[in-house]
């Protein structure tokens, strides 16, 4: 094995970040299992919109149309059908990607704003079909899963362990795109679509492989997110803040990086929960300050940020001498 | 039959309010490339602006809509002048996660100043109406019809038979060629947000008269004016009145036929339909920012 490989490098560090985060719940109390949950479960669905976003370059704002499909998925498989979690999260997944796989050749010629307005089009629709189809997702009034067995503490904690899975999946998904053939083909087309695509590079086929992956990586966390909390509603499963979240989680961290989605996920959900236990009546005011400053003062993201600031260090350091 | 003359009629109704609101939004997004996910509660601020002046002065709409206008356009410019002019030049996303945080801030003012309680003036028509060919007309909302079209057509003179006007649109075009004749960039980018603001602010005095409202009423009217703009086609005027008015009948033509619940799933199934069949909009010309995708 080539020690020396950005792929084998990528793949220690993100072990070496899933083993940390297996051993976090013997430090955090309920409380703050419960907000890792949450900040694993955005960094997964920012993991996707950063498929899109980052290593595309289509800014896939409404990406949450599959997290709700997901959560519909699973849930309807297991309370209407009595399907198994794994056989929901599939049903969930393999839904989502159909949806990508329908709607990619159609959005996937949009660029820009218009992609990013179709994607929430698309969110606003199907979340309006979703909560009209009574029969089948119980409409408005939302639905409900068949109650987890057992003590509230180890309930809390299989929930916890499956996001820290699917994490730990969506890393390795990331990390094999980005080092393969098919990220390759990702990245010509984020430089320059038509200069890939007269390079041989099937641009439709390409983007909407990559949507369908960040698809059916949403739903799954659409899914064990329904799965967690035991009862959704339209509303909630295709909130446009859960994507807009995942969004802002994606560009603190730095867009296109592997582990950028992890810590702008670690960071938001920190200052979000603060914000709601000490300032509740501002921390909309908080949330939204903290986003515009994001922008404002790190356009390029975190780690960006850090290594400018380290290597200015370094040459001024090199001066002083 | 008659029904649905009547259903037509209120959607050609709503549908003006709709293009006036739909103008604020496209001219920003046109000129600036930058899509305010805040236009909704900026909507909403003129909204309150109204209500206050109403409450506390008793002041009608009909009266106060220029104070409103006036207020957001103070509060546009300078939000452009002192914050989004640094991000105009960076990418879209960025522009757009801004305005969802500034979206969020505005809630959070709104909320803190005004609760959360939903809203509503006095009809100043009362439930006066007006009937013809057996077809009733609410003289408040054809007031409101009214007015809404005759900004529409203010704004569509300012644009075109203006010096502003010239610099917006030399500025939309080639921001390049537009400063090297001389067009202060800034301020035109500047003026351009307070005018997008001051319709804002005089869309919501417009929905004050007639509508209820609360400080999150105003993400619907965020995505109503994307849906006109993207029928109508950017930074046109007579494609904002026909897809405020298209809106208007489809939207109130699934409530009859489907069920209400529908009403907003149509607006954007029609979305979709147009950025998939026509980009540019039914009446849209490669025009504005058709030119910087």
């Amino acid at each position: 094995m080539n020690w020396a490989s950005p792929t084998v490098r990528t793949l220690v560090l993100a072990a070496a970040l899933v083993a940390v985060l297996a051993v976090l719940p013997q430090f955090l109390s309920l409380y703050w299992l419960r907000i890792a949950t949450g900040a694993l479960m955005l960094a997964v669905v920012a993991q996707g919109i950063n498929l899109m976003a980052g290593m595309l370059g289509y800014p896939a704002f409404g990406n949450v149309v599959f997290f709700g499909i997901g959560a519909y998925g699973t849930t309807i498989s297991m309370a209407s059908h009595g399907q198994s979690l794994a056989v929901g999260l599939l049903a969930g997944a393999l839904a989502a990607a159909v949806l990508a796989l329908l709607m990619g050749p159609l959005l996937l010629r949009l660029r820009g704003h218009y992609f990013a307005i179709a994607t929430l089009g698309l969110n606003e629709a199907t979340s309006a079909v979703v909560a009209n189809l009574t029969g089948l997702t119980g409409g408005g009034t939302g639905m409900s899963l068949p109650l987890a067995q057992g003590d509230a503490a180890a309930i809390a904690h299989a929930s916890y362990f499956r996001f820290v899975l699917l994490f730990a999946a969506s890393l390795a998904v990331v990390v094999a795109l980005r080092d393969s053939r098919f990220g390759l083909a990702c990245r010509a087309i984020r430089a320059n679509e038509e200069a890939a695509a007269s390079a041989g590079v099937d641009a439709l086929r390409v983007k909407t492989a990559t949507w369908i992956m960040s698809a059916a990586m949403t739903a799954v966390a659409g899914g064990l997110y329904a799965r967690w909390v035991g009862f959704i509603e339209p509303t909630l499963v295709f909130d446009m803040s859960i994507s807009v979240k995942a969004f802002v989680m994606f560009l603190l961290g730095g867009a296109g990086t592997v582990f950028g989605p992890f810590v702008g996920a670690a960071l938001i959900e920190t200052i979000t929960t603060l914000a709601w236990s000490h300032l509740l009546k501002v921390h909309l005011l908080v949330l939204g300050a903290a986003i515009m400053f994001v922008v404002l003062v790190l356009p390029n993201g975190l780690q960006a940020f850090v290594l400018d600031r380290l290597r200015l260090m370094r040459l001024w350091r090199r001066e002083a001498s | 039959m008659e029904l649905i003359a009547q259903v037509v009629l209120n959607g050609i109704l709503l549908g003006g309010l709709y293009a006036c609101m739909a103008m604020g939004f496209s001219i920003v997004w046109g000129v600036m490339n930058l899509i305010n996910l805040a236009y909704g509660s900026m909507i909403m601020l003129g909204a309150y602006v109204t209500w206050l002046l109403a409450t506390q002065l008793g002041l009608s709409p009909l009266v106060s809509w220029p104070f409103a206008g006036l207020a957001l356009f103070v509060f546009a410019y300078f939000l452009q002048r002192l914050l989004i002019n640094r991000l105009v030049r960076i990418s879209i996303f960025m522009t757009l996660i801004f305005t969802f945080g500034l979206n969020m801030v505005l809630i959070n003012v709104n909320l803190l100043a005004f609760s959360a309680d939903v809203r509503s003036l006095p009809q100043t028509f009362g439930s006066a109406t007006f009937s013809f060919f057996g077809l009733t007309l609410p003289v408040g909302r054809g007031v409101v019809f009214m007015m809404a079209l005759g900004m529409t057509l203010a704004l569509h003179v300012l644009l075109n038979h203006s010096r502003v006007g010239n610099a917006i649109k030399a500025t939309s075009f080639d921001p390049l060629a537009a400063r090297l004749s001389g067009i202060d960039i800034q301020r035109t980018y500047a003026i351009t947000f307070a005018i997008g603001g001051a319709i804002a602010g005089i869309t919501g005095a417009l929905i004050a008269t007639t509508y209820s409202f609360s400080p999150v009423s105003g993400e619907i009217y965020t995505m109503k004016s994307f849906v006109v703009v993207i029928l109508g086609g950017l930074g046109s005027v007579p494609g904002a009145i026909a897809g405020g008015m298209l809106l208007g009948i489809v939207e109130n033509l699934a409530s009859l036929f489907l069920d209400s619940g529908y009403r907003d799933a149509v607006g954007f199934g029609l979305l979709l339909l147009v950025l998939i069949v026509r980009r540019q909009g039914l009446l849209g010309k490669r025009f504005f920012a058709e030119v910087k995708m």
